[in-house]
């Protein structure tokens, strides 16, 4: 594919973003190409760095929520819940039953909000315009039913310590309801849409193909980890809040091309609407939220805690030094680590490979540069 | 259907370091392991053998201290690894001598080289035999200014910010004395 | 008195059909606008331009406006002459094309014997204006949409040619009135089918639509060849285009379904082309919804679609043809 000396001299560079249709966010990855073969991509990132872990040292462990959301802005929920579950676990609080439910549909909503987008902006990398669209108009269902109890459409800040800020009430309930049998109904147009359609096929199979070793070592995570076979999942494996008494599977691809991750998602998508139902269904009476001193004291010492957001796992990292700021935050993010593989993954492939590998990645920029 | 985790005396693999068994439920991952820094490269090609993945590469900045071997820069790095098959998270802490600098371990773990870039552009630590130290998440004109440094006067002991046993029975105490001022819903 | 005219009718009649035909390619150039948003729209589950007009009918005015008044901007250190030349390069060429299609039975500019060999090479003449936009712009991303533009539209001409080629077999003519008028026991269609649908999928290459439109891959490249063309320019290309659209349909029309024949109409040598705009509006329709439907191929995927299948297909098609006809 590269052997002609005429391609070997002729290489140029190609600057692929940071404003480009198809990096999802502010992503410059620097190509060195011969004719349409990639041989060296190599991604910049920083445009978006806003230094949250330094955010994090400056001010009261209780002042860096909304930062949470800020940072992956498509399905934030999760970044909330991994926070308060940090420091509840280092100050020992103990949240109430409801109020864990309530944590679990919410997140997981905004799960199945951040695939859809994700489907929709990845088929409009392909060059098919109308699935973002359909994409969106469910989206647009879980954000107003989001938008009722949180307040936001996107950056939600809805999580506390010990809690959740307001209760659900059953408007919440039945308009969940409906949306998780209309969004059932709408997989089958997906299905018959994008799935089945030979095209889409052609553009995703045996393209990008990760490899369960080569995913160890830059760890990966998520569905993209799922797509190669691995079954990690931080629902299942290191559980936490109420999900140990969902039933759900993990679903699992077997190559780990880009049609493997396409599928992971989507298979996903339909796992969360049986946590949301489950959740309903078993839905305790009861406070949301605990109550807990207004200056948390962060005792001296680290602390760890992993969540599944919808692009991998996401872990905090605390040092606490016996005052209510942190010492030290890292915010381990999953699309980092995914990333990372780029330059090992794209040597040598064709430029539309790139972009079929970069939509199925399913990359959020301001996650990975904090 | 949480996945079992091992019973630690039998489940230990990295006997050859410095390593404290820790409570899950209290800190999050279950054996934190002190390293010198020509262990370093070792525990993570054991951790590569024994198919860990990496978690992260990062560090913390202390007040520096005399020892024995000299005066140490104050930086520490954390390396974090775990399991895709079970439950079992590791974390790796070494003090960075004087000299700002640790053996990289990017060639046993690629995702590393993206991870230490990041460290050398907060903190300015150096890692020794990475293939590309440009700043990752900083810009070119900015590579000599490390921003996650705390200035003197913010600066705290290693002790300080580490865990105490006695400080465990005071944080269960507090936790569960419900105190004056609680906060309005 | 004998008038002596100093123009004979014959001229005099062309200007006035190549008159018409330009102003209808605005026509038809603002009427399919409407048309691809609105039909965009609704397959997107959205009712597409609604507020200019009676259901945004006068959207494409009001863009036009727009267009005209915008800054052409001229990039810098780019080849002023190539950049200024190639809108204009890429419309001209595809006036031609309709002086020879024949409308109505006896609407038509003018009746070449060679008609469909004229309108082949009219369309090969568009490669060259995108190849000179790419490299005008003298910008990487320009320059791909155009490699990628000839490469494709090179590989999709044959087919183009053969399956045309297949209908003039059975016709021995080159000339578009004779097709049409040959057609009026069946419509080739149901002769040719094969070689209708590789001419329709050939088509669509020719004129970079989806999902064959990887010389302007938004989501890729930017939008390719006209990333740096700004105000009237871009619209000259995208009138190019769409008249580009109109002839592929309208010579399908002529070829396959019957050009102008329909059920009588008073007046039927002149009302004629009522059923002919009906047959191309039909294609049309049919085009834009498969823009808004489908993905986009891959460009080694597409080349190895031409050469491997239409290519073959439509060469069997053409033997079979001549054995039918031999007999």
């Amino acid at each position: 594919m590269l052997e002609s000396d005429f391609q070997k001299k002729n290489r140029f560079f190609l600057n692929m973003g940071p404003q480009h249709p198809s990096t999802h966010g502010v992503l410059l990855i620097v190509l060195e190409m011969s004719g349409e073969y990639v041989l060296d991509p190599q991604p910049v990132l920083g445009f978006v760095h806003r230094m949250h872990e330094k955010m994090a040292e400056s001010r009261p462990c209780v002042g860096f929520m909304p930062n949470t959301a800020r940072m992956d802005y498509v399905c934030a929920l999760p970044y909330n819940h991994g926070y308060v579950s940090l420091i509840e676990r280092k100050a020992g609080i103990e949240v109430p039953e409801r109020a864990e439910y309530i944590r679990v549909i919410t997140s997981e909503l905004n799960r199945v909000a951040s695939h859809l987008l994700w489907l929709g902006a990845y088929l409009l990398d392909l060059g098919a315009f109308t699935p973002i669209l359909y994409g969106f108009d469910d989206r647009e269902h879980i954000l107003d039913i989001l938008e009722d109890i949180t307040g936001s459409r996107l950056t939600y800040c809805y999580y506390r310590f010990g809690g959740v800020s307001r209760d659900i009430d059953d408007k919440f309930v039945a308009s969940t309801r409906a949306f998780i049998k209309r969004l059932r109904e709408r997989f089958v147009i997906y299905e018959k849409l994008v799935t089945k359609n030979i095209i889409f096929i052609k553009r995703t199979e045996n393209i990008g193909v990760v490899s369960p070793d080569m995913a160890l070592r830059y760890g990966m995570t998520g569905p993209n980890l799922r797509g190669s076979g691995i079954a990690y999942d931080v629902r299942k494996n290191e559980p936490y809040s109420v999900y140990p008494e969902f039933d759900f599977e993990i679903p699992v691809g077997s190559q780990g091309d880009c049609l493997d991750r396409y599928m992971v998602r989507i298979r996903e998508m339909e796992q969360s609407l049986r946590i949301i139902e489950q959740a309903l269904d078993r839905l305790p009476e009861g406070p949301v939220r605990a109550k807990v001193p207004k200056n948390i004291k962060l005792s001296p010492g680290d602390c760890n805690f992993a969540v599944e957001a919808a692009r991998g796992e996401l872990s905090y990292y605390l040092v606490g030094d016996g005052t209510s700021t942190p010492y030290r935050l890292k915010v381990r993010v999953p699309s980092y680590s995914n990333l990372s593989c780029l330059p090992e993954l794209g040597r040598g492939i064709l430029l539309p490979d790139l972009v079929s590998i970069l939509g199925s990645f399913d990359l959020v920029i301001p996650e990975m540069d904090r | 259907m949480a996945p079992e985790t091992k019973n630690f005396k039998e489940d230990i693999l990295f006997h050859e370091f410095n390593t404290t068994e820790t409570d899950y439920d209290q800190r999050g991952y279950h054996l934190e392991v002190a390293l010198e820094v020509n262990q370093v490269r070792k525990f993570a090609q054991k951790a590569y053998d024994e198919g860990f993945y990496l978690v992260f590469v990062t560090g913390f900045h202390v007040l520096s201290e005399e020892t024995a071997e000299g005066t140490t820069s104050g930086l520490n790095g954390v390396y974090q690894f775990a399991r895709y098959d079970r439950l079992y998270r590791i974390k790796g802490h070494v003090s960075v001598p004087e000299d700002m600098s640790l053996p990289s371990i990017c060639d046993i773990y690629q995702g590393a080289n993206w991870h230490e870039r990041e460290t050398r552009d907060l903190y300015g630590i150096n890692f020794e035999g990475h293939p590309n130290l440009k700043p990752l998440l900083l810009s070119d004109e900015d590579r000599d200014f490390h921003p996650l440094l705390k200035e003197e006067k913010k600066l705290k002991s290693l002790e300080a910010v580490s865990w105490a046993p006695e400080a465990l029975e005071s944080v269960d105490a507090d936790a569960k004395a419900p105190s004056a001022d609680s906060i309005d819903s | 008195m004998e008038t002596i005219s100093i123009l004979p009718p014959e001229l005099i009649r062309m200007l006035i059909a190549a008159i018409i035909i330009i102003s209808f390619l605005f026509l038809n150039a603002i009427m399919m606008g409407y048309l691809e948003r609105k039909i965009a729209g609704h397959v997107q589950r959205r009712p597409g331009p609604m507020e200019v007009g009676f259901h945004g009918i006068l959207q494409m005015v009001v863009d036009g406006v727009k267009l005209l008044g915008k800054e052409l901007l001229i990039p810098f250190n780019v080849d002023r002459t190539l950049f200024r030349v190639a809108p204009l390069l890429s419309f001209t060429p595809v006036i031609l094309p309709l002086l020879v299609i024949p409308f109505s039975e006896k609407l038509q500019a003018r009746d070449l014997s060679l008609g469909l060999i004229f309108i082949v090479s009219m369309g090969s003449v568009n490669v060259m204006a995108l190849l000179v936009a790419g490299w005008g712009s003298n910008n990487k991303y320009s320059m791909f949409g155009a490699m990628r533009a000839v490469a494709q539209s090179i590989a999709f001409e044959i087919p183009i040619l053969l399956s045309m080629l297949a209908v003039v077999l059975m016709c021995n003519t080159f000339s578009l009135k004779e097709i049409v008028g040959a057609q009026q026991k069946i419509w080739f269609v149901f002769l040719q089918p094969v070689a209708f649908l590789i001419y329709l999928i050939a088509g669509v290459a020719e004129t970079n639509r989806a999902p064959f439109d990887l010389p302007e891959a938004e989501s890729e490249l930017t939008a390719g060849f006209h990333t740096e063309y700004s105000g009237m320019g871009f619209s000259l290309f995208f009138i190019g285009e769409y008249t580009n659209m109109f002839i592929v349909a309208s010579v399908a029309t002529v070829l396959f379904l019957g050009g102008w024949h329909g059920p009588n109409l008073p007046y039927g040598e002149y009302l004629g082309i009522v059923w002919f705009f009906l047959k191309v509006y039909f294609l049309l329709f049919l085009l834009i919804m498969i823009r808004w439907t489908y993905p986009r191929v891959r460009f080694d995927q597409l080349l190895n679609f031409a050469w491997k299948y239409l290519v073959p297909f439509s060469l069997v098609n053409i033997l079979i043809t001549a054995v039918l006809v031999k007999l």
